[in-house]
């Protein structure tokens, strides 16, 4: 891929770094070269986060060199490491929202004229030469605020390369963005490599790995397991240096049959006032019932809708035949649903407070009607926590876990209420491949014991590993379903991304 | 099957906190005034380690701290109520009003003003919680409204309260006054609760996460209307208990105790994001600032310095509290 000559941007030798009680890195080497999109891949909690803070000069490593163009650096701050053209994108965005798109790509350094006013027509100018550079079509003039996450993103890049960064830094850059948005961002990746920028690349997702990525770098437990061209390892080869096991997913063997004569829960015309529209389905008890589509086409909203967090303007839930009324989540929890949020650290953990008080979140009556007896509740946290397998109980409070583990305590707070229907959104995403062969086991167990599973995925090989019914959303309409023998990763998407060429108004 | 996940294993065992001591807000208040009290013994060892000296701090500090356990409560839960000094001085003066001009009984008078400051403070609750105006200024606006009132009804003040009602602020029991007996009663039964019953329980998990805690099942909006009522109904006492207790509604007579209480109940451990705070640290807060106003009376220091210093304790507890506390 790389037709340009292999200059070596940064060289990272020997890099070494412990925190208390946890050795983050041992003896890592990392080379990137200008011009190429490098990955890098890892577990969670495999160091990679660890070392792209020292590249960024959050903090210093402990042992080892940093040569960017061969000379050696250290970066004392983050200032330094942008000094020295080192930009980071990473998932939290660190942009000033109410802020304009021009005044947040030359952010503390706009054009200024005399008196030390800003110079708003060659802000406007210099931003749109370098949204043009990265081919982003966006109006400067927009505040950041109203931009989709896609555009953020844009803004970010844009801010690196204004910069004139060398290498970029992106962490996660897909994990929130639509299909047609991660197409306009490998666009602007390949231009930015065409400029000879190194850019290191960090991904969950394999298939972008071997699509973008020129070559590849592999941390596991902290230790450096090599450097690869992409086009030397396999998919299987990768994934077994990752997790230092063989890795594949298991097929569903057959589909679980319906036991029940009516549907556990049937969703009936069910719209709301912005996205969903007259929404028919029926999910059955003892299966995982999947919810496939795009990001935007209104699965988190419709779960958000059957879980009463959401307010819907027309249409009916029933389970087991009877018409319920949910206006809150609290009325859904006692009509037996559940529901595993998307953003765990958003909109599901405490993160402040400790392993127990996030565990017994949603069960509270299960510790005592008026008085809370706190000592059940960590006793049965620390039960669950040891029967799912997380480790670090000591943790003080829930922001120190690695992401599996904090998504083991999600799973534990509703297994604890053990909710006949449990809607589960985006149960894997940012988890490590050990932690998500777990939550899979759990989900297939759940479905086995008689549970109504809803799904929500955005990662297809999960939906057709796990589902016995994948029904696809588009546009806030139920798109249709795909029979269990006719799945397959096209299929879904197919159907999820059929061209529509009508907008839904209402 | 996976051996282990990437995080390092720790032994499943340990599960209670740990025992030893760590220097948190409210240990360092306490040490604090523990350092001041031995001072102003030495200082001044006739007048000020006196039971009489005792019981005016205890009498000074009692009515905010019934505030400050309605407010500790807000504060848990991510919000704050600026409207409870005008709310201590229009239920006094609208109480004192219903018992003079409109010669109602106290026995219906005094539920009547409990019941408008209940009232207030589910207004305040309702445009938190369900308009979603911003608590800051959903109460600035009320502590507004409710100073107009309070002055429009009682002009300057209502004086000569009848004498079955003043009573009720000024009999003494075992010693103590009875401000000093509600602050008690209201601060056991508010720890007991806060600290212990599933309900109060929840108003933690709101302020640690409003939206998780909707997810979780938590009614987030009754929540925080139930937790104004109760702010609006005990500053409305204490208002009252002041009235009775000088015989005297004063129109100015909460001017200030806003800020005051949520500077106590940030000096006992609670953060104004939420999710902290308890009431013995809310009392511990209370009693420093009234401790130091004592001690400034007997160093015959004007009574500025108490502010400055209370304003320098404020911003180094919560600073230092930051640099030993939350160092990740």
């Amino acid at each position: 891929m790389t037709a340009s000559s292999p200059a070596v941007l940064l060289r990272a030798q020997g890099i070494s770094k412990t925190f208390p009680g946890v050795r983050a890195l041992h003896q890592v080497n990392l080379e990137v070269r200008s011009g190429e999109v490098h990955a890098l891949l890892g577990e969670n909690g495999a160091g990679k986060s660890t070392l792209m803070h020292i590249l960024a000069g959050v903090f210093p490593p402990d042992e080892g060199s940093l040569h960017i163009d061969g000379k050696a650096v250290s970066f004392i701050s983050p200032q330094a490491a942008q000094a020295a053209g080192v930009a980071m994108v990473f998932q939290e965005r660190s942009l000033a929202a109410p802020l304009s798109v021009a005044e947040n790509v030359f952010f503390g350094r706009q054009p200024v004229g005399r008196w030390g006013v800003i110079d708003r027509p060659r802000l406007h100018r210099d931003t749109l030469a370098v949204l043009a550079e990265l081919d982003i079509q966006l109006d400067p003039h927009n505040a950041v605020e109203d931009l989709a996450p896609a555009e953020q993103q844009m803004v970010e890049i844009a801010k690196a390369l204004s910069l004139k960064a060398r290498l970029l830094v992106l962490d996660e850059p897909t994990s929130t963005l639509t299909e047609t948005e991660t197409t306009t961002l490998f666009r602007v990746i390949g231009r930015l490599r065409d400029r000879g920028v190194g850019i290191i690349y960090i991904s969950h997702r394999m298939a972008e790995v071997f699509k973008m990525c020129d070559r590849l770098t592999v941390l596991r437990d902290g230790e450096d397991q090599g450097t690869f061209e992409v086009g030397e390892i396999s998919e299987e080869q990768l994934i077994s240096r990752m997790v230092g096991r063989e890795f594949c997913y298991r097929q569903a063997e057959q589909v679980r049959p319906v036991t029940a004569p009516t549907a556990a829960l049937e969703i009936q015309g069910l719209s709301d006032r912005t996205l969903l529209r007259d929404i028919n389905f029926q999910a059955h008890a003892g299966q995982i019932t999947a919810l496939a589509g795009l990001a935007g086409s209104g699965r988190t909203e419709l779960a958000l809708a059957i879980f009463g967090a959401r307010p819907i303007t027309a249409g009916r839930i029933l389970i087991h035949g009877r018409p319920v009324s949910i206006r809150s989540p609290r009325e859904a929890i006692r009509a037996g649903i559940g529901y595993l949020p998307e953003d765990r650290k958003e909109a599901g953990l405490f993160l402040e407070m400790g392993l127990a008080p996030n565990f017994g979140a949603a069960g509270l009556d299960r510790f005592g009607c008026w008085w809370l007896d706190d000592r059940a509740m960590e006793e049965q946290a620390a039960a669950a926590a040891t029967r799912l397998r997380l480790m670090n109980l000591r943790a003080q409070s829930v922001h120190e876990l690695s992401g599996g583990n904090q998504q083991k305590i999600m799973l534990a707070r509703w297994l604890l209420v053990q909710p006949p229907i449990f809607i589960v959104d985006e149960p894997t995403r940012g988890i490590d491949i050990g932690a998500k062969m777990e939550v899979h086991e759990l989900l297939r167990k759940l479905a086995d014991d008689g549970a109504t599973v809803i799904l929500i995925s955005s990662e297809l090989p999960e939906v057709l590993s796990l589902a016995d019914r994948i029904l696809v959303m588009r546009e806030g309409r139920l798109a249709g379903e795909i029979p269990h023998a006719q799945a397959t990763e096209e299929s879904i998407l197919r159907l999820a991304a059929l061209p529509h060429s009508t907008h839904a108004h209402a | 099957m996976p051996e282990s996940t990437s995080t390092p294993i720790n032994p499943p065992a340990p599960v209670t906190r740990k025992g030893g001591f760590r220097l948190t807000r409210e240990t360092v208040l306490l040490l604090l005034m523990l350092a001041a009290i031995i001072g102003a013994a030495v200082a001044f060892p006739r007048s000020f380690p006196t039971w009489a000296n005792l019981t005016a701090l205890l009498r000074n500090m009692a009515l905010d701290g019934v505030m400050g356990c309605g407010m500790v409560v807000l504060m848990v839960s991510g919000v704050f109520d600026l409207s409870v000094g005008s709310m201590f001085s229009m239920v006094g003066v609208l109480t004192a009003w219903m018992m003079t001009s409109a010669g109602l009984p106290p026995v219906l008078a005094i539920p009547a003003g409990l019941a408008i400051a209940t009232l207030g403070g589910i207004l305040n609750g309702w445009m938190v919680a369900k308009v979603k105006v911003n608590a800051l200024i959903a109460t600035l606006g009320t502590m507004q409204v409710f100073r107009g009132i309070a002055v429009l009804v009682g002009g300057p003040g209502i004086a000569n309260l009848p004498p079955q009602f003043s009573r009720l602020g000024q009999t003494e029991w075992l010693g103590l006054q009875s401000p000093i007996w509600l602050l008690l009663v209201v601060a056991v039964i508010g720890q007991f609760l806060l600290a212990r019953t599933r309900f109060f329980r929840k108003f933690y998990y709101i302020g640690a996460n409003p939206k998780a805690a909707l997810l979780s099942g938590i009614s987030v909006e009754h929540m925080q209307i139930f937790a104004f009522a109760l702010m609006g109904l005990l500053a409305g006492l204490a208002g009252m208990t002041f009235a009775a207790r000088v015989a005297t509604a004063t129109s100015t007579s909460g001017d200030g105790a806003e800020l005051r209480i949520i500077t106590a109940v940030i000096l006992g451990g609670a953060s104004l994001s939420g999710g902290r705070g308890t009431v013995w640290g809310t009392l511990a807060g209370v009693l420093f600032i009234s401790l130091i106003n004592n001690i400034m009376i007997f160093a015959r220091l004007s009574p500025e310095w108490q502010s400055i210093i209370i304003g320098c304790v404020l911003v180094i507890a919560v600073g230092m509290d930051r640099f030993l506390g939350r160092k990740k």
